[in-house]
């Protein structure tokens, strides 16, 4: 168990935080926007949300000192939660922005989806377990919501895969560093139940009383 | 291919759920977030909301009901009615949409879908198009709520919407609209081979229109009427959907 405290929600610019707060604020979570890392909570989850495009996030990302500030929270042993854009991000790069790199806590490149399927895959995918994980309920062929053009690609170690066109990384976990592909947040009860395990995981608190997230 | 998806559209006046026969006769149906939340529980894989009198008075109130729905969602959601320029779409995706969108502004100035996918990602763009068969045009797209006719061809406005960035087309055949006999397939056929996202609407009366809108090609279909009527219950028209053999999320 990791020492608990509130989640830190990274607010960069990129897409909306409501439906994640909402989410949060439903499940009895409380969190925290830190738009600087200097904002961000003492212990406890970030969370690297994000919709848009690579590049222009990378840049907000780093105009924000985040960029920088990433990997040495999760060199400190800070679970660190990336979700859509948020995962592509923690990989080594995307063929979304090649010349600009990610942030390589994620062993693998993102690439576009398709030919053959109509991109953005948009709605819902089935997602298949790989490999157990304590933070992570078995899916049980579940359904889970995706919005995504490009996809990182599936490794050894991914622990859920999705298919659209071709088999992709729906989610991966590589030691205090998790990544989401699909939208949990927009992802009904299967959503909110893996977020909420995720998160309880990394050490989320839970108070005895709901605290409203703004 | 991810699941087919059913969507319930919901009009939105002055911050109330209404419904009504061509915008006339509008009976209150309730606070948004309280059939959002009814249609989250209920099944429902994604939910429409048509501000049917946005006008620029009232863009402070849909950005709170917009707000409160998207605390309340575990679903996905679009807005859209009367949206022009980026700055309105940007504040309904702060409020928390998942996705903006529009119609008659976008016919009349094509850039605006470029400058909604450049400034959020082609995912956030739904483009609402409603049509009508035509001796000239085949398909004849038509503005402001189908009052008013234009010179251009569904089909060529489809093509020219993707080309611009649309992430998904939502498709109204108004022939079909209120009228319970089921969508245009032919349309959905032709419209389907876009490389972006369908959703049929007009002319849901039962279960069996569904499954022909889905096996035309449409990647997701709308109703109003049936499902805030209980006419059909949305469990069980996807009961009977995957019962079909179709992909549904239960």
């Amino acid at each position: 168990m990791r020492s608990s405290g509130e989640i830190t929600l990274i607010d960069y610019g990129a897409g909306n935080l409501a439906s994640l707060e909402g989410a949060l604020d439903r499940l009895g979570l409380p969190c925290r926007r830190a738009a600087t890392p200097d904002q961000a909570a003492l212990r406890g989850p970030i969370v690297l949300p994000g919709v848009g495009h690579f590049e222009s996030a990378q840049k907000s990302l780093r105009e924000r000192g985040w960029w920088l500030a990433l990997p040495e929270f999760v060199a400190e042993g800070r679970p660190v939660l990336g979700i859509c854009l948020g995962l592509q991000l923690l990989a080594e790069g995307s063929e979304e922005a090649p010349r600009a790199s990610g942030l390589g806590l994620i062993p693998g490149i993102v690439r576009r989806l398709g030919p053959g399927v109509k991109v953005p895959h948009m709605g819902w995918s089935q997602v298949r377990q790989h490999h157990a994980h304590p933070a992570l309920p078995d899916p049980h062929g579940g359904w889970l919501y995706f919005v995504h053009s490009y996809a990182l690609e599936p490794s050894v170690e991914t622990i859920y895969t999705a298919d659209h066109g071709r088999p992709f990384a729906a989610i991966e976990a590589r030691g205090n560093v998790m990544g989401f592909q699909p939208h949990p947040e927009k992802s009904g009860p299967a959503g909110l139940l893996l977020l909420q395990s995720a998160l309880a995981w990394m050490g989320a608190s839970v108070p005895a009383q709901a605290v409203p997230c703004n | 291919m991810p699941a087919k998806r059913i969507i319930p559209c919901l009009d939105v006046k002055q911050g109330r759920v209404v419904k009504g026969v061509q915008f006339k006769d509008l009976r209150d149906l309730g606070h948004p977030v309280d059939l959002a939340r009814r249609y989250n529980a209920g099944g429902a894989d994604e939910i429409v909301f048509l501000d049917i009198a946005a006008s620029l008075e009232n863009r402070g109130t849909r950005e709170s009901w917009v707000r409160e729905v998207a605390r309340e969602l575990s679903i996905p959601f679009t807005v859209g009615g009367g949206v022009s320029h980026v700055e309105e779409a940007r504040s309904l995706l702060r409020a928390g949409a998942d996705k903006v969108a529009v119609n008659t502004a976008a016919a009349l100035r094509p850039a605006l879908v470029s400058e909604l996918a450049d400034a959020f990602g082609r995912q956030c763009v739904v483009a609402a198009v409603d049509v009508k068969r035509d001796p000239d045009l085949e398909w004849r797209v038509f503005l402001k709520g189908g009052t008013e006719p234009t010179d251009r061809s569904a089909l060529d406005w489809l093509w020219e919407l993707n080309d611009l960035g649309a992430g998904e087309i939502l498709l109204t055949s108004m022939d079909r609209d209120g009228t319970g006999e089921g969508f245009d397939v032919q349309l959905l056929d032709l419209a389907s081979q876009l490389p972006i996202p369908l959703i049929a609407s007009g002319g849901a009366g039962r279960e069996i229109h569904f499954l022909e809108a889905l096996e035309h090609g449409a990647d997701a279909v709308l109703a109003a009427t049936l499902f805030h009527e209980g006419i059909l219950p949305i469990p069980r028209l996807k009961a009977y959907l995957a019962q079909n053999g179709l992909s549904i999320r239960i």
